[in-house]
Order: structure tokens, then C-alpha cells, then sequence
């Protein structure tokens, strides 16, 4: 058997080294990190921010939650199909679809608003208190996306669990 | 239009609070800040900040000339919006409209020759801040004027 050397892109380093230029804005996201997850289930708040990250092209926060959805228990098939959910429905509970609608709709708001339907299937699944924290937990993976693709944060090196 | 009454965590309005100031504070041009965040709002569609930042705008000295053409800023001109505020407004797109793909190297390069590394994380943190403002009400549809909690 002989081995292959694949040779791959050149990694490149990131932009901005953002969060060590501005320690008062890290802190901030950190602190608003933690006050939207309060009161969510982990592996739900992992899918959304996994589907966002997918929207919004943030390679870096691809990497992190897929990690850290792997490490919390998740199935790699449930990763695996959740950029294609709406075709994949039987992979995932009611609940977690109208989170995952509701997601798409937050973060693409450029296309339009949020839909009453899509608000209020996600209303009829997640309490208002719940609620309030999932529209926070989507604002806030919408905020990680944008610090992610603008500074161009280098993908590939994180470990599970370094950031929870 | 059906009202939603989805009231915000405390914590989570706070914490956005600190977000917002500490991104305007580190940017240190206050009419510059109001520019970037009404065009962000404008892209969202979100009423609420797009009343809210106009007013501010204007207590800024920001002219009405300067409101009324900031949705179409690219045509108006370099005596409307000098270089430095057109490479902030064309960051602001960039990072606003990441569905589209990416912020292109020359839309960043372009940011990074007028404003220096801390003043660019700065800029970076106040459009990404008010992307979140703009989550935040539209998801409730907070109509102008609020209340936004």
C-alpha cells in the first residue's frame, strides 16, 4: 500500500486578532453569551447555532459547535443533515424545527422580517421566557458569526469544551 | 400587524447594553456611529433602531442631507460621505449582509487603510451590535418608538 501526501490550501492566518485588541467588546460577547443561554437546552442551542453559523458562512463557529455538539452527545447525523433540514424533518423533533425556522428567519432578515407563521409556531413549542432566550441565543451566534467571517478567524484548531 | 409580547431577560438587555457602549466608546465618532448603525437598521428593516438611531443622528448635528441619501450613499458622492465614512458604510453591508457571502478583501482592506486596528475591532463590534439590536426587535416586532422591553 502506498501513501498519498495530499497537499492542501495554505492555512492563512486570521485578519484581526479582535477579541486580545479589544478585551472591553470580548467581554461583553462573553458576558451576553452566557445571559442568552440561560434556561436553553444545550444540544437545541448547538443546532441553531450550528445552522446560523451554515447560513452566515462562519467557518470558525462551524468547526466550534459541531465540536461541541459531537462532545454534548449529538449524532453526527443530525449535524450531517441539518443544512438540509427542511428536507430531513423526521431527524428532528417538532420543537426543534420550529427552533430551526425560527433561526432562519432571525438571521436572514435582510430577505424580510420574521413571519407570523414561523413566529408563532415557534411560539406555540417554547414558552414566552424560552422564547425570548432563543431569540436571544440566535442574536447572539448572529453576533459570533460576524466578528468570526470579518476578522477571518482560523477554523480547524479548536477542542470541545474550551469554550463553554 | 399581530403585537408579540416576547420581553427580554434583564441580563440579555444588559449585556447588549455593554456591547453597544463599549463598541461606540472605543470608535470615538459618535456621527460616524449613528451613520453605520441606521444603514445596518435600514438593511434589517428594523423600524424600532431606525427611529431611534435617526433621532440620535440628528441631537448629533448629523444634517438631514446626510440621513436623507444614506440608503443610496454609494451614488450620492464624496461631498455627502467622505472616504473614511464610505469604506465604514461599505464594511457595515459587508458584515450586515454575510448571507450574500463573506466580506470581500477589498471592502476590509479598504476599512483597514482609514481606521486603525482598534478603531477597525471597534467599528467590527458596533455593526455587529446593532445587527443584534435589529434581531432583537424585529424577532418581537417592537413597533417605532417601543417600548422595547
Amino acid at each position: 500500500m502506498t501513501t498519498e501526501t495530499v497537499s492542501y490550501a495554505t492555512e492563512a492566518a486570521p485578519r484581526l486578532e479582535w477579541a486580545k485588541l479589544v478585551p472591553d467588546v470580548y467581554k461583553a460577547m462573553i458576558r451576553l453569551d452566557t445571559a442568552a443561554k440561560q434556561g436553553l437546552d444545550h444540544k437545541l442551542y448547538e443546532l441553531v447555532k450550528i445552522r446560523a453559523s451554515q447560513i452566515n458562512h462562519c467557518a470558525l463557529c462551524i468547526d466550534m459547535h459541531s465540536k461541541d455538539a459531537l462532545a454534548a452527545g449529538e449524532s453526527v447525523e443530525r449535524i450531517i443533515q441539518l443544512s438540509a433540514w427542511e428536507e430531513s424533518r423526521h431527524f428532528y423533533t417538532e420543537r426543534e424545527l420550529a427552533a430551526l425556522e425560527l433561526t432562519e428567519a432571525v438571521t436572514v432578515l435582510t430577505d424580510g422580517f420574521v413571519a407570523d407563521e414561523v413566529y408563532e409556531k415557534a411560539a406555540k413549542h417554547f414558552e414566552e421566557a424560552e422564547l425570548a432566550q432563543l431569540i436571544a441565543a440566535i442574536t447572539v451566534i448572529n453576533a459570533w458569526n460576524r466578528f468570526g467571517v470579518t476578522c477571518r478567524m482560523t477554523p480547524g484548531h479548536y477542542q470541545p469544551g474550551a469554550h463553554k | 400587524m399581530t403585537a408579540r409580547t416576547t420581553r427580554l431577560a434583564p441580563e440579555v438587555r444588559t449585556a447588549m447594553q455593554s456591547l453597544s457602549a463599549a463598541a461606540k466608546r472605543g470608535l470615538g465618532d459618535p456621527a460616524l456611529a449613528e451613520l453605520v448603525q441606521i444603514r445596518a437598521s435600514q438593511l434589517n428593516r428594523c423600524a424600532f433602531c431606525l427611529d431611534m438611531h435617526v433621532a440620535i443622528a440628528r441631537k448629533e448635528g448629523v444634517s438631514e442631507r446626510r440621513l436623507d441619501l444614506l440608503a443610496v450613499w454609494q451614488e450620492a458622492g464624496d461631498e455627502v460621505y467622505d472616504e473614511r465614512e464610505r469604506a465604514a458604510l461599505a464594511l457595515t453591508e459587508a458584515v450586515t449582509v454575510l448571507t450574500d457571502g463573506f466580506v470581500p478583501d477589498e471592502v476590509y482592506e479598504t476599512a483597514a487603510k482609514h481606521f486603525d486596528e482598534a478603531e477597525l475591532a471597534h467599528l467590527i463590534a458596533l455593526i455587529t451590535a446593532i445587527n443584534g439590536w435589529n434581531r432583537l426587535m424585529v424577532a418581537r416586532r417592537i413597533p417605532p418608538g417601543g417600548p422595547a422591553w
